[in-house]
């Protein structure tokens, strides 16, 4: 007896929407003042810590938020707990950390006497490695990067302008606070007189490259964000631990199966031992916390992404900690399938179906199809209105002229139907199909007793996407086709369940429409005037076959139950790895060597098996006394070669602390990427060109990725615009234009332009800031200078060249419209060369005021 | 020292496309400022904007400093080289055009190198003679082979390096080898500045323009961003002072300054009308002569009036006098051809005022009857050739074009160009684009939509920026496109005159100038138009002369005297469909303007236009019009006699641009030629800030001779009213003609009017459901379409049933949506053998697909086989593929299914589905008893309604407008089954319910009736969405019934749906409107009539 579920997602696209708007821009209003007001105690944070020593009494790092005492201020952080509290009450209530995050994590940051036993020798993640002052650090030079927002008299943007102005963008167009502080940077603002700079700053901190300073650069401050930035804390969290974030089921999904016992050595080292460890991602003894309370779950926020929030698996941060396991702790517990379902689907709660927003604006998304945008999907607000999909949109924005437009993402939608539908089949029942764009199938057969009854299943998963903010119908039938029908065509409730056998008489008052049928073949029905299931199956045979083909028949029978329909099951991707276990305890470092040269060949031949290379791949050392030591190694490119794996493991041997024994090694594939099967001899006629991949990887994993990078061309006439950091491996911009071989542009004979031609030569040494040149003698309005004085010491100048005008780039900067710079090459007495500028074209006052910089050195 | 004195010799002008951002007048005017004495125009591959430059250069020496174009042109080779030419005289000039013509020829509009150039050295080589050339060194300095070309092609006499500044590095290096390279080679150093734009802010602009050529945003620009600096016009002291290292480089420019002199103004006296052989032996005037003067006595019976005679014999004095001759004889020939092949044609516009046209049968409309100016068309004082506009039947014009490439040759006859240019909605949009706005945002800042406030444009600074850009690129050109129908033509070829590119049309060739170019050049140029009307009444007459056995032309007698009958038809307003006079607009004059005779149709087709209504001359006109009709003997006062001759036709109110003329010659001593200079200014009032210059003189004149100032105010206030829109007299003349044939037509013979009209389809304003109701309530039998008796097009039924008999009409097979004419042309041959015993004996024997029968199933076509639509459908899906032929009989028994038969709603909108038209009931006959119910009257009932009762009508939408002119006034036609109503919805009210008014496809509409007259308006209160009762009439959605009209659908131009059709080009030359002036948004009424 086949028993079938369908569940709908009628409003999928908008739904998945709305999860991922509210992800990017939590409490959209508060963001932009409270990037302000974090700005603003980030200022106040350093003028209070300038002092080395604490300006009063009782201060201890990691604790300034438990002071009560109300007169303690003076700095412009929230000093005491009823600020802090207030603060966070002011917070929308999902981005609200909990009281114990707060405690836990600031302590464990700065307090200099907190030292973790597990931190020792083991490969740490690098934000953690940062010495405790760099947060300080990194505040003042945020700080000094956006001080000039609050300076006065700067031209172009003042802190009310540009509050101003991003407070009239749209909401998902607002900048993050750190865009609008390294806009506001001065370095990124040529036409701007610009303090000194120390000479030799570092490439790292070179500002040419302002577009690389991710956020995740700033990981440090992290270690301090318990104390007191209010509004960084949520963002920045976000900001930095969900990359791309719309794909948080996709992430869910891709987490590995959970294993039976013993088929992870990890896992079954963990299990076995009592004293878990808190970094291993199962809960350790750290961060074991008893199932959570009623209230617990209830406080949770209605959409919850895996990972996020305080859920007790996560150990109560709000981040996560590990790297991949963490992420997908809310449906990745290690727990067995129906006390995760029941635990947090709990079937006595009220059923509550999508929270439906009474005052939301009508939303839709659009595509292009031809020359017209159309609607794809529409929110309720919208439908209300009319506004469907198939609208034209300049006829539903004709409709609702507050209408909010979204461009439609299918394949994202797909790919987060896939991931459920994955998830589905890890944690509910072993086959799940897809169906279309808005449903999946899944089969029930012998499965609904393990959730208390099929009734008992449809209502739990609807509520666990309501909890997500989707939502869902479900029914359950003997055949897929009559389960489909029901969804859509059958009563207004989330969950319905017909009774074995009872298809055709359920089906016979639907529409057609109820059969999974093409449109054209709903078109031709409609125009015979069958409306009706019943009608259609009324009908002889034969004839219906001959006009229509078999699909409309084969569809109702399947419907009926007549014929099987066999579903086409999701498969959930596996992960490649591989294990040792030992009968002994291993603890030298020549049999840890050993065994990793057993192992990684054996790696290799899973990768290829898989058509894989690998990425990212983490080797797991299970300790006897059950602290798992890892190692962590990433590829510039998917690889295969075990010689060169083995290589860089062993490099890093040293950081594997054996203690009283290993029992086990795992080599496991975090990430991997398509690899194809690689030639044994590279070339044999002529030499292949030097492979940097692998020295790429040495250095990566030696100083870490983010230090290794490669200087990329820009288009861009403005000195310090024209390169950008791009990735070791990444490959240039080609220039080539692909000209058809009749293209008359192929007769041309010029050479093509390049920004770093050696016609527009730059110096060897471009400053980071321009200097302020003094005593500068030259004559307008185009002649360079005759003498001018840099730090203190003049320089006569005896050979020049120039001016190369570079005009301002108008439309990143209303200052810039006019703004021009005329660049000098001049060389001094002594053979030094220097690079100056001038703004302003010395013949018209608003192009600048003729003050003169230098900007470069050398050449 | 002597004052230095140089002059810009590499100007691009904006009619470089997308490169240059200046107008020639915004350059002119600046060098003359800076004490320029010439202006070199060099724009790429290209003497578009050498006309333009030549008026802006002649314009600028009458009010600054006078200053002189050298003509020029930048050729950039396919090598990648480019050099910059300019002619020393004609020869020169010719050779050039003739060099650009052929690189033109060889770019392929078809692969998407629509207007490009590709020429080699080895061109340049042949057509060097004569040219002084420069050549503009790369950004590595000057390639060796470049040099060596240069020097081989021009020397040291000809031949020079351009000097140019780029503010980019090593500037001075590249100068100084620069000269080196043209000493070693012979050839002289040239300053030049590359001059992209007037002044250094255009630099945002031309960035955008730079953008918008290579289609990405000017964020992603990069190094396709023009590379070298400072690109403005510098003053000659600047020039001087950068180069004053390179002396003979400045003094090089004076040299060619001088000796370049070609002047486009040159071409006039070159140009040579084509040779007609009509007469052999003959000089072109002898011929003309003998032609008009034979003509003149065949109409009158060889007994012409002697005024005819004197104004023929004054005409072609005057023509004589101006050589002229041959022109007249080839649109004589061109009219010629047509009625020889029985095409229907006749002149419009000015040329109408013409005897000569008259005599020769160009145009239809009697000047002596009616009274109009010849100085309009041809005066001595105008140095302009005459422009002949000629409508011909629009299907049929294709074959008039190809006799003219035939007859004259494709080297003598080319199109004449039209620049499109930015109007404001395209300028936001690509400025948009450029700046990175997202679509929908540009979209709406384009006002595409209706309604959309500009809220939220302030604050943002792109925002603001694009509108600021957007406004300063407004009435820059974008690129050259063809004109509809204007030919030149010339004796020798063409090419020597103006460079020709292909079109994208295949065998289209087109000039490089637009018409006022043309004008200016002094050639003559031919407007060859289609006009859609045309054919209906060709239609209509061919359907005549086989039902009826009336044989009937345009001309025909019956057509040119006043039927008292049709004018009664003409003030009932019963026009649907006929031509000019159909629009709602129209039809609401029609009765208070209640014309009685053929000069009132010309004036009801010249005052319902936007100029009239805004100069405020329509009401006017009305009540005295209303007073004369009260008293005839009425005597309005004219403060002079003279005017009053000028004005009495019309009632003391001027309507015509002849009129204004003449008020200005008769009333305030205008020369006819300043009068001309006042008719021209008036088309660009709206963006010269009035008439100014004029008003003063006219107010002047007019008091010395007597006429008091508030007469004077008032009549220039009404000249001013024009615009470009007033109409002349002999234009609205000729269309009045067109338009009584139809009237008549429709009076007459509503049946063969209907099946023409329908036959003509897409069309004028109505849909065909509209017309067909129309026919129908005319008392004209409409029968179903039906695959035993339709034909292609519409058919009346029946032969010889006497003048006055309706014949019924049997609909075509072309009003079924999507059957191709192929298919049905394979079904009446099949038909013809034998007739059709089934489904599948039609479908064996047409062997038409079937999705075809399918189609024809849907519009209930197989009737007459005694299937209705689902029985036919269900037929034609069961002929599927060819039985084998033993199982033939076996298939063919089929067990016998019973369909649902449709209900009489669902008829109705499936009828709808079909072909857009149905005969049985109006959807809304369904829900009559529903809607009685609820207190809605009938549309009909409205006339029998008092004035300010407060009544509730339903209907489905027809036609939603909302004119520029009325303020946002929302007008909404409904139509139920009883007839249409028209509703008025005041702004607030429509904001109010903007959704209902949107979405609806049947609304019902509370609110107060006002009539005035017979014109009866609902003003609406409120609007209720009665979309759902009109679905339960079908069960299935009804289509939408909007007609071609309705602005909510058709947001942009009108579209009439014709494959092909594009918006009418602007005949006029505005100059570039910076100030955000936009004609699009000055003339907002879209007139939905035929012209």
């Amino acid at each position: 007896m086949k028993r079938v579920a369908s569940l709908y997602l009628p409003h999928w696209p908008i739904d998945r929407l709305r999860r991922i708007e509210r992800r990017r821009a939590p409490s959209a209003e508060a963001d932009a003042s409270a990037a302000f007001d974090a700005l603003g105690a980030h200022a106040a944070a350093e003028r209070a810590q300038h002092c080395s020593v604490p300006k009063e009494g009782g201060w201890r790092p990691g604790a300034r938020w438990a002071r009560s005492d109300p007169d303690a201020g003076g700095s412009a952080l929230a000093d005491s707990r009823r600020e802090v509290e207030a603060a966070i009450e002011a917070l929308p209530n999902h981005r609200r950390p909990p009281q114990r995050e707060l405690g836990r994590t600031s302590q464990a940051a700065d307090n200099p006497f907190a030292k973790g036993p597990a931190k020792k020798g083991l490969s740490r993640p690098p934000e953690e490695r940062v010495a405790a002052p760099a947060p300080l650090r990194e505040m003042s030079r945020r700080t000094e990067a956006a001080e000039p927002l609050f300076r006065p008299g700067t031209r172009g943007w003042h802190g009310e302008d540009l509050q101003s102005a991003v407070s009239a963008l749209p909401v998902h167009q607002r900048p993050s606070m750190q865009e609008l502080s390294r806009k506001s940077e001065v370095v990124d603002n040529p036409f701007r007189p610009a303090p000194a700079d120390e000479v030799g700053a570092s490439l790292r901190r070179h500002a040419a490259m302002p577009s690389l300073q991710f956020p995740g650069e700033d990981a440090p401050a992290k270690a301090g964000r318990g104390a007191a930035l209010r509004g960084e804390t949520g963002r920045d969290r976000y900001r930095n631990e969900v990359p791309a974030a719309p794909l948080s089921l996709a992430r869910a999904a891709a987490m590995p199966p959970v294993q039976g016992p013993g088929e992870d050595v990890v896992v079954r080292r963990t299990m076995r031992t009592p004293r878990r460890s808190a970094r291993d991602g199962h809960g350790g003894e750290a961060g074991y916390v008893a199932p959570p309370s009623l209230a617990q779950l209830a406080a949770m926020p209605a959409v919850q992404f895996p990972g996020e929030g305080p859920h007790p698996d996560n150990h109560g941060r709000s981040a996560p900690t590990a790297p991949t396991y963490g992420q997908g702790r809310f449906f990745q517990t290690g727990r067995t399938l129906a006390s995760v379902v029941s635990r947090v689907c709990r079937d006595d709660e009220l059923d509550t179906s999508a929270p439906v927003d009474a005052a939301e604006a009508p939303l839709v998304t659009t595509a292009r199809t031809g020359s017209r945008v159309e609607v794809i999907a529409a929110n309720a607000t919208a439908r209300a209105l009319g506004i469907g999909p198939g609208t034209a949109l300049t006829m539903a924005r004709a409709q609702g002229p507050d209408l909010e437009v979204r461009t439609a993402d299918p394949e994202g939608d797909a790919a987060d139907l896939h991931s459920l539908a994955e998830l589905l089949a890890r944690r509910w029942a072993p086959t799940v199909s897809i169906c279309g764009t808005d449903g999946l199938f899944i089969d029930l057969t012998g499965v609904a007793h393990l959730h208390g009854g099929e009734a008992r299943f449809a209502r739990r998963l609807v509520r666990l996407l309501a909890r997500h903010g989707v939502v869902a119908r479900v029914a359950v039938a003997d055949s897929a086709g009559a389960a489909w029908a029901l969804t859509r065509f059958g009563f207004a409730e989330p969950v319905q369940v017909l009774g074995a056998g009872m298809q055709a008489e359920a089906l016979a008052g639907m529409p057609v429409a109820a059969l999974r049928l093409e449109a054209p073949a709903l078109e031709l029905l409609a125009r015979l005037g069958v409306d009706t299931i019943g009608q259609l199956a009324a009908m002889p045979r034969a004839p219906l076959v001959r006009r229509f083909g078999r699909v409309i028949a084969d569809r109702l029978d399947q419907a009926i139950g007549r014929l099987p329909e066999p579903l086409d099951p999701v498969i959930p991707p596996t992960r490649v790895s591989v294990e040792q276990r030992f009968a002994e305890p291993i603890a030298t470092p020549e049999a840890i060597e050993h065994w990793l040269r057993e192992l990684m060949p054996r790696l290799t031949i899973e990768l290829a098996q898989a058509g894989q290379g690998a990425r990212v791949v983490e080797m797991v050392a299970a300790r006897v006394d059950g602290v798992p030591q890892r190692l962590r190694l990433g590829f510039a490119r998917p690889t295969r070669d075990a010689a060169h794996m083995l290589r860089l493991t062993l490099r890093r041997m040293e950081e594997i602390e054996p203690g009283y024994g290993i029992d086990a090694i795992a080599l496991l594939v975090h990430r991997a990427d398509p690899l194809g099967p690689e030639s044994l001899v590279p070339a044999l006629a002529h030499e292949a060109a030097g492979d940097l991949a692998p020295l790429i990887d040495a250095l990566a994993n030696r100083i870490g990725a983010d230090r290794l990078w490669r200087v990329a061309p820009v288009d861009s006439d403005v000195p310090e615009r024209s390169c950008i950091r791009a990735l070791p491996l990444e490959p240039l911009r080609a220039q080539v234009r692909a000209l058809k071989t009749d293209d008359v542009r192929r007769l041309d004979g010029r050479s093509p332009d390049h920004p770093w031609h050696p016609r527009w030569p730059r110096p060897v040494w471009l400053l980071r800031r321009p200097e302020r040149i003094d005593h500068v003698l030259a004559e307008l309005p185009d002649q360079p200078p005759r003498r001018f004085t840099w730090r203190g010491a003049t320089h006569r100048v005896i050979r020049a060249e120039g001016p190369e005008r570079v005009a301002g780039e108008w439309w990143r900067r209303s200052p810039e419209r006019q703004a021009v710079r005329d660049y000098y090459r001049v060389e001094d007495e002594g053979g030094q060369r220097f690079w100056l500028f001038r703004r302003g074209d010395g013949m018209r006052v608003e192009t600048g005021d003729l003050s003169w910089f230098l900007h470069g050195l050398g050449n | 020292m002597r004052p230095v004195t140089y002059s810009e010799l590499q100007v691009s002008t904006h009619f470089c496309f997308l490169r240059g951002v200046s107008s020639c007048e915004e350059l002119f005017a600046t060098a003359s400022t800076m004490g320029m004495p010439a202006l070199g125009i060099t724009d790429r591959n290209s003497v578009a904007g050498i006309m333009r430059s030549l008026v802006a250069a002649e314009e600028v020496s009458h009010q600054h400093a006078p200053i002189r174009l050298v003509t020029g042109c930048r050729l950039d080779l396919v090598s990648g080289a480019s050099v910059l030419v300019w002619p020393e005289d004609l020869d020169a000039w010719s050779r050039l055009t003739r060099l650009l013509t052929i690189g033109k020829a060889r770019a392929r509009p078809q692969h998407g190198e629509k207007g490009q150039c590709f020429l080699h050295w080895e061109d340049l080589a042949a057509h060097a003679d004569g040219l002084v050339a420069s050549l503009v060194p790369g950004t590595d300095g000057c390639d060796e082979e470049q040099l060596r070309w240069m020097a081989d092609l021009f020397g040291r006499d000809r031949g020079h390096v351009c000097l140019t500044q780029r503010r980019r590095p090593d500037d001075a290096r590249r100068l100084h080898q620069a000269v080196g390279d043209a000493a070693r080679y012979g050839l002289t150093p040239l300053v030049t500045g590359d001059v992209l734009y007037h002044e250094p802010d255009r630099r945002l602009l031309q960035d955008v323009v730079t953008a918008i050529r290579e289609k990405c945003t000017v964020d992603d620009l990069g190094l396709k961003r023009e590379r070298s600096a400072d690109r403005c016009l510098q003053p000659p002291h600047e020039m001087a002072r950068r180069f004053g290292r390179y002396p003979q480089a400045l003094a090089a420019v004076e040299a060619i300054v001088e000796r370049c002199s070609f002047s486009p103004r040159n071409l006039r006296d070159q140009y040579l009308y084509p040779e007609e052989a009509v007469m052999a032996g003959q000089t072109p005037q002898q011929a003309l002569e003998k032609l008009s003067t034979r003509a003149l006595e065949q109409r009158f019976s060889s007994n012409p009036p002697v005024v005819y005679r004197e104004l023929l014999a004054k005409e072609l004095g005057l023509v004589a006098k101006l050589n002229y001759a041959a022109y007249f004889l080839t649109v004589h020939s061109i009219v010629e051809f047509a009625r020889s092949q029985e095409i229907l044609c006749q002149g419009r516009g000015s040329a109408a005022n013409s005897v000569i046209c008259f005599v020769l049968g160009i145009t239809s409309i009697d000047p002596v009857v009616h009274q109009l100016l010849f100085e309009r068309f041809l005066s001595e004082n105008r140095a302009e050739p005459p422009d002949i506009d000629i409508d011909f039947e629009h299907e049929r014009r294709e074959e008039v074009i190809q006799w003219i490439y035939e007859t004259y040759g494709h080297e003598h006859a080319a199109l004449t160009a039209v620049v499109s240019r930015f109007r404001a909605r395209g300028a936001v949009r690509e400025v948009g684009k450029a700046l990175g706005l997202p679509d929908d945002m540009t979209a709406a800042l384009a006002g595409q939509v209706w309604g959309w406030s500009e809220e939220g444009v302030a604050g943002d600074p792109r925002l603001a920026l694009t509108l600021e850009l957007a406004r300063e690129l407004i009435g820059t050109p974008r690129h050259l496109s063809q004109h509809p129908g204007g030919f030149v033509l010339t004796r020798d070829r063409l090419d020597r005159l103006v460079p020709i590119e292909p079109a994208s049309m295949t065998d289209r060739r087109v000039v490089e100038w637009e018409k006022e170019d043309i004008e200016e050049a002094g050639m003559m140029k031919v407007d060859i138009l289609g006009l859609g009307m045309l054919g209906c009444m060709r239609r209509a007459f061919n359907l005549l002369a086989l039902h009826k056995d009336l044989h009937l032309t345009l001309d025909h007698e019956d057509l040119q005297v006043d039927d008292p009958q049709t004018f009664a038809m003409i003030q009932r307003a019963d026009t649907l469909g006929v031509f000019q006079i159909e629009s709602r607009a129209q039809m609401a004059m029609l009765p208070r303007m209640r014309p009685e005779t053929f000069y009132d149709i010309a004036i009801q087709v010249a005052i319902v236009r936007p100029g009239p209504i805004q100069g405020d001359m329509v009401h006017p006109y009305l009540r005295r019009r209303e007073q004369k009709r009260r008293n005839p003997d009425i005597e309005f006062d004219y403060p002079s006699p003279a005017l009053k001759a000028v004005l009495a036709k019309t009632y003391g109110v001027p309507l015509f641009q002849e009129q204004a003329m003449k008020v200005a010659i008769e009333g305030a001593g205008f020369t006819p030629a300043r009068a001309d200079e006042l008719r021209k200014a008036m088309a660009t009032f709206k963006y010269t800030q009035g008439v100014g210059q004029f008003k003063t003189e006219l107010i002047e004149g007019m008091a010395e001779r007597g006429i008091g100032p508030e007469f004077a105010e008032r009549l220039v206030k009404q000249i001013e009213g024009f615009g470009s829109y007033g109409f002349p007299e002999s234009h609205a003349a000729s269309f009045a003609k067109i338009a009584y044939a139809s009237s008549w037509m429709k009076c007459h013979h509503p049946d063969v009017f209907c099946a023409a009209l329908l036959n003509a389809q897409p069309m004028g304003f109505y849909a065909p459901a509209q017309i067909v109701r129309d026919a129908r309530e005319h008392g004209v039998k409409v029968r179903p379409v039906c695959v035993v008796e339709s034909d292609w097009d519409t058919r009346l039924v029946g032969e010889g049933g006497g003048k006055d008999a309706r014949l019924p009409l049997r609909l075509g097979l072309r009003i079924v949506h999507g059957v191709a004419v192929i298919d049905a042309v394979r079904i009446l041959a099949a038909r013809d053998v034998a007739p059709f015993a089934s489904v599948e004996d039609m479908w064996r024997r047409s062997g038409v697909p079937l999705a075809t029968l399918e189609k024809l199933a849907k519009a209930d076509a197989f009737r007459a086989l005694g299937l209705d639509r689902r029985q036919a459908l269900w037929a034609i899906r069961g002929l599927g593929e060819t039985p084998l032929p033993l199982l033939e009989a076996a298939e063919r028994r089929e067990e016998p299914v019973s369909l649902v038969a449709l209900t009489a709603g669902r008829e109705v909108v499936e009828d709808y589905r079909a072909t857009q038209l149905t005969l049985r009931q109006h959807p809304l006959f369904f829900l009559r008893g529903e809607l009685t119910r609820q207190r809605v009257i009938t549309c009909a009932a409205l006339r029998d309604t008092r004035d300010g009762r407060r009544v509730e009508v339903a209907g489905i939408i027809l036609v939603r407008q909302k004119p520029g002119s009325a303020k946002g006034v929302l007008f909404i036609t409904v139509e139920d089954e009883t007839g249409v109503a028209n509703i008025i919805l005041w702004p607030d009210r429509f904001e109010a319910q903007r959704t209902t008014v949107m979405s609806s496809a049947m609304i019902s509409v509370t609110g107060v009736v006002q009539r005035e007259g017979e014109v009866i308006h609902v003003i609406a209160d409120r609007i209720h969405d009665r979309t759902a009762m009109l679905r339960e009439v079908g069960e299935i959605d009804m289509p939408r019934l909007t007609s071609p009209g309705d602005g909510a659908t058709h947001a942009g131009s009108p579209d009439r749906g014709e494959t092909g059709w594009k918006p009418k080009p602007r005949s006029l030359y505005h100059p570039p409107f910076r100030t955000g002036c936009d004609p699009e948004e000055v003339i907002p009424i879209r007139s939905h009539d035929f012209h």
